[in-house]
């Protein structure tokens, strides 16, 4: 007796299995679908999201970028190279800037350290090359002509050297020190 | 010895140690700014502050401004001290300018690591910032004043360690100003060492200006090969360019400092600016080759050569800026394969005045940098120090700067950076004005103790010399030298004359047996022209030597391992005629000099950044410079070609000995049982009786056991005064722009000399000429015009030369000229 009765019950959850997944496939005709149609359509992304790098510009329209090396040393796949340079007005900027996206990992890491906003991650994420020494992109197809992130951040209006804007021009600053005078 | 106890941790320090160098000592760092072991305590930044828990004093104070004493109980981590340091830096921090990414001082900056460490991060002070405007200091140093935290360190050093006056602190209060009084080029050759004095960023240089961080440096101890002083350097390479060099800590040679010359003179090694300078790629006749081909050529030319006319028509040239590596290489092959040489020296007197220095010098006698600054009376015969070894004129004016009397015996119109008495001696004066002033100070009972040579070479000695220009009084000085304990003979061996270098060490012997702690220290022409004069023998020959037999056809090849004749031999015209007759010649170098221009084969070897190479200093001390990067051409400056290839552009380059040993054809270097340290002790006995046979050689001083006898008698100097109507003119170095590899850095271009003519103003007034006028100055091979500079301060009847890259000196025949008046015309 308690041998049919344990093969019943068996069978009756078997069938209620079925039922059940039955009832969810029903229910979820009558559904709108949640699912995509990418490429066709293209979801928008969070700003925050995490894709492609870009090198931004200042309000005034110029490179943000000071190559302070900053982005470099914390990348942990080392895939970002930059030199140096110094322009005629005393500007420090990349005379070169080279991301390897072969090797980004899209950590995010040199957003963070960029003490002028200006390598910002964007939310684009289609990547995909043919070719290796595709990904290596330059600084010409890095920087773009608008802010980012963050518009009206302008690195130079804080820091205290003589560019955009004569020493005590800058925000918080004093006139600067006459040493030939003697007057408080 | 006072015993203390430091973060319970106990000491016991020598009496007058500051607690915050005892603290140095226990591995403790306590934070600092104007504090430096080598400019001294101020107590101006007030962030050495720790607690003094027991003993004589109590509570937070400056751990700077008080010697250890017994008893006390000092701890550096106690909440008060820190709260106290953490304060201070917040207050130092309120008038910074944030610009920390475009400051090059970024990642190695004293002011970062001091406030990251107490923890401040945020700016509480609303109040607006204290800005300056800044200046131009000149092409090495870019001047940033927002960032000074007012620690002196800067003036201190340049005012009172390095004696110069223009650079110096200006106002008062919270408006103080380092700076100069009128923007313009700072006037002290050692002006680098602001970078690395200064905690933050206010003086940073320019030749790696914004170009590279600290942490992307390949870093590795190095020797300034500038000089023959061997100053300690650190090489920083970057992108397979050397960035920067920095100076590195040696208490016996350079201290914590490096003149400006060995500190920017480093572009060579990138090829300059562009790169393009230096010669990367093996060549044959002109045409780039492999570097297995060029070394194939050489060495079966050599081999035709030696078998036709025989081994003897082959001569291979060193130098001295060789490493001990290839100078012993080079003197290993010319005896096993017959080869003339190795011919180290252009000019015969030169080569004779560094040997008979080398050989009268002995380890009790030879001083090191850091004895002369512990000096109490200095001679300085024959010497023009700010040129020929700037560091040395450094170690001096510390003994200036402890009251040590300094004499300068030289004809030429010398500067130092301290007070000195100078006295205006022709070359062939020199001896008579040291010996009279040696034989003034030894006393008739000292003269009684001296044995048979030394009281021979003392009566011998002039008695009389007699200055009228400079108004000197020799007795009065040689009354000062009988009352020093310590006195030191600097002698060089440029100007002067061939028995002076052996005459200033009997001198110095002079003095050590009349119970002094006399010391000797050469200035030699070149950074391993003590190795070159150990490897020396009496036979050995000097190119000028070597010349004729070229031009007689005798000499058919010629092997130049880093080596330029046209760099340092008179008469061009001669020199490119004989270089022409030869059947082979064959350069290895990494500098673009003349020689390799005419090279049938030549090779590039590797600079000192990019080899593991030993220099011998002056005063006989080994160094080691290790390899600081491979090398090749420097990526910065254009945009790096986006090419996959598995080889470093312009990485040919091998250190000179092993390309010479290679173009030999000699057995391989393991069959004949050598290593490297083997190889010179092989060469070089002295090395293997001091037990040096491993590699790299240990560090530590080599000096020969002086073999001559000492006291040499005094030969009677010629009379005072020319009969003929005339100038001689003779040959100087000048700092920057007379020494290889340094001359050639492109970083210094723009620091080079003006061309200069130098000549006594009355000899000027005789001639109607006078201070900056353009002259014209017939040689025998042509003319060349150059300004002229007159001064009282020198020998009458001597015209002086700077041996200097633009200077067309090369159109003299011999290493002096005499120079007729009418020679001489204003244009």
């Amino acid at each position: 007796m308690a041998q049919i009765k344990s093969v019943l019950r068996d069978l009756l959850d078997d069938v209620l299995g079925l039922a059940d997944s039955y009832a969810v496939t029903l229910k979820h005709l009558f559904r709108k679908p949640i699912t995509e149609q990418y490429p066709e359509y293209k979801r928008l992304f969070a700003e925050r999201t995490r894709g492609r790098i870009i090198l931004t510009r200042d309000p005034h329209g110029e490179e943000r970028c000071v190559a302070c090396y900053l982005c470099s040393a914390v990348c942990p796949t080392d895939c970002i190279s930059i030199e140096g340079a110094e322009r005629k007005d005393g500007r420090r900027y990349p005379l070169w800037f080279r991301i390897n996206f072969a090797r980004c990992i899209y950590c995010g890491l040199c957003e963070e350290a960029c003490p002028t906003l200006a390598i910002q991650l964007t939310p684009d994420f289609e990547f995909s090359k043919y070719g290796v020494l595709d990904f290596i992109y330059e600084k010409e197809d890095l920087l773009v002509d608008h802010q980012g992130k963050n518009a009206e951040y302008d690195y130079y209006r804080h820091a205290g050297v003589s560019v955009e804007g004569d020493k005590g021009e800058h925000i918080n600053e004093k006139p600067p020190v006459d040493v030939k005078s003697n007057l408080p | 010895m006072p015993r203390l106890v430091i973060d319970d941790l106990e000491i016991e320090v020598p009496k007058g140690t500051k607690v915050i160098d005892a603290a140095e000592r226990l591995g403790i760092m306590i934070p600092r700014f104007c504090y430096h072991e080598a400019l001294g305590a101020v107590g101006a930044c007030r962030m050495c502050a720790v607690k003094f828990i027991e003993g004589p004093l109590k509570g937070v104070q400056m751990s700077c401004m008080i010697d250890a004493q017994d008893g006390m109980v000092v701890s550096t981590t106690d909440q008060e001290a820190v709260d106290f340091r953490k304060r201070v830096i917040e207050w130092l921090m309120i008038n910074h300018p944030h610009d920390c990414p475009v400051c090059d001082e970024g990642g190695q900056c004293l002011l970062q690591d001091e406030t990251v460490s107490s923890g401040h991060g945020r700016r509480r002070y609303p109040g607006r910032k204290r800005t300056y405007r800044n200046q131009y200091l000149g092409p090495f140093i870019a001047h940033e004043m927002n960032r000074c935290i007012h620690c002196y360190r800067c003036s201190r050093y340049y005012q009172e360690f390095s004696g110069y006056r223009d650079l110096g602190p200006l106002q008062i209060g919270n408006r103080v100003y380092f700076g100069r009084f009128k923007e313009g080029r700072l006037e002290s050759p050692f002006s680098g060492n602001l970078v690395d004095i200064c905690p933050t960023g206010v003086y940073t240089d320019i030749p790696a200006r914004f170009k590279v961080r600290r942490w992307d440096l390949q870093r590795a101890p190095s020797v300034c090969i500038n000089c023959p002083l061997g100053c300690n350097t650190i090489g920083n390479s970057h992108y397979r360019a050397v960035m920067r060099v920095e100076a590195r800590m040696n208490p016996y040679v350079n201290g914590y400092f490096l003149c400006d010359e060995g500190r920017f003179g480093f572009s060579y090694t990138n090829g300059g600016a562009d790169h393009a300078q230096r010669p990367w790629n093996s060549r044959i006749s002109g045409a780039d080759v492999t570097v297995e081909a060029a070394l194939a050529e050489s060495a079966s030319k050599i081999a035709e050569i030696s078998a036709i006319y025989g081994p003897g028509a082959v001569v291979a040239l060193g130098s001295t800026r060789n490493s001990l590596e290839t100078q012993s290489m080079l003197s290993r092959l010319c005896r096993r394969k017959g080869w003339q040489g190795p011919v180290w020296f252009n000019d015969p007197a030169i080569y004779r005045k560094v040997r008979s220095g080398v050989e009268r010098l002995d380890s009790g006698i030879a001083v090191s940098m850091r004895e002369i600054e512990f000096a109490d009376f200095v001679i300085v015969a024959g010497a023009d120090l700010l040129n020929e070894a700037p560091m040395a004129a450094m170690a001096i004016r510390q003994a200036s700067r402890k009251n040590a009397t300094i004499i300068v015996v030289d004809p030429r119109p010398i500067s130092l950076p301290f007070e000195f008495r100078h006295i205006p001696a022709a070359p062939a004066q020199i001896e008579r004005c040291l010996g009279s002033l040696v034989k003034g100070s030894i006393s008739k009972d000292e003269l009684k103790g001296f044995d048979s040579s030394a009281k021979g070479f003392c009566k011998a000695l002039p008695a009389k010399f007699e200055e009228k220009e400079s108004g000197i009084s020799i007795s009065e000085l040689s009354g000062q030298l009988m009352s020093a304990k310590r006195p030191v003979i600097v002698c060089g061996t440029g100007i002067v004359c061939e028995s002076t270098p052996a005459f200033a060490a009997d001198c110095a012997q002079l003095l050590r047996e009349s119970g002094k702690k006399a010391g000797l220290f050469y200035i030699l022409p070149g950074a391993s022209s003590f190795s070159s004069a150990l490897l020396s023998g009496p036979e050995t020959k000097t190119f000028s030597e070597i010349l004729p037999q070229i031009e007689e056809g005798l000499i058919k090849a010629l092997i130049a391992t880093e080596s330029d004749p046209f760099w340092d031999f008179p008469d061009r015209e001669r020199l490119d005629r004989a270089l022409s007759m030869l059947d082979l010649l064959v350069v290895i170098d990494y500098l673009p000099t003349e020689t390799v221009k005419r090279a049938t084969v030549f090779h590039p070897s590797s600079t000192v950044f990019e080899m593991n190479s030993t220099f011998v200093n002056q005063e006989g001390r080994v160094q080691h410079a290790e390899r600081v990067h491979v090398g090749g051409v420097p990526i910065w400056g254009a945009h790096p070609p986006r090419i996959i290839r598995n080889f470093v552009p312009g990485g040919d380059h091998q250190p000179a000995w092993e390309l010479l040993w290679k173009i030999s054809a000699e057995t391989s270097m393991l069959e004949s049982v050598l290593t490297l340290g083997e190889l010179i002790a092989a060469e070089i006995p002295v090395f293997e009786a001091v037990g040096h046979s491993k590699y790299p050689i240990t560090e530590g001083r080599i000096i020969p056991e002086n073999s001559e006898g000492s006291f040499v008698k005094p030969k009677a100097s010629p009379a005072k005064g020319q009969t003929a109507k005339g100038f001689n003119l003779l040959l100087t170095d000048t700092i920057f722009a007379s020494r290889e590899p340094s001359a050639y850095a492109d970083t210094l271009a723009s620091v080079f000399p003006e061309a200069t003519l130098f000549m006594h103003s009355g000899d000027a007034n005789g001639a109607g000429l006078s201070e900056g006028d353009m002259v014209s100055v017939e040689l025998e091979l042509g003319a060349i015009q150059l300004k002229l500079s007159v001064s009282q301060r020198m020998a009458r009847g001597f015209l002086f030369l700077p041996r200097q890259r633009g200077i067309h000196w090369q159109k003299m025949k011999e290493f002096s000229a005499w120079i007729a008046p009418e020679r001489i015309r204003k244009i």
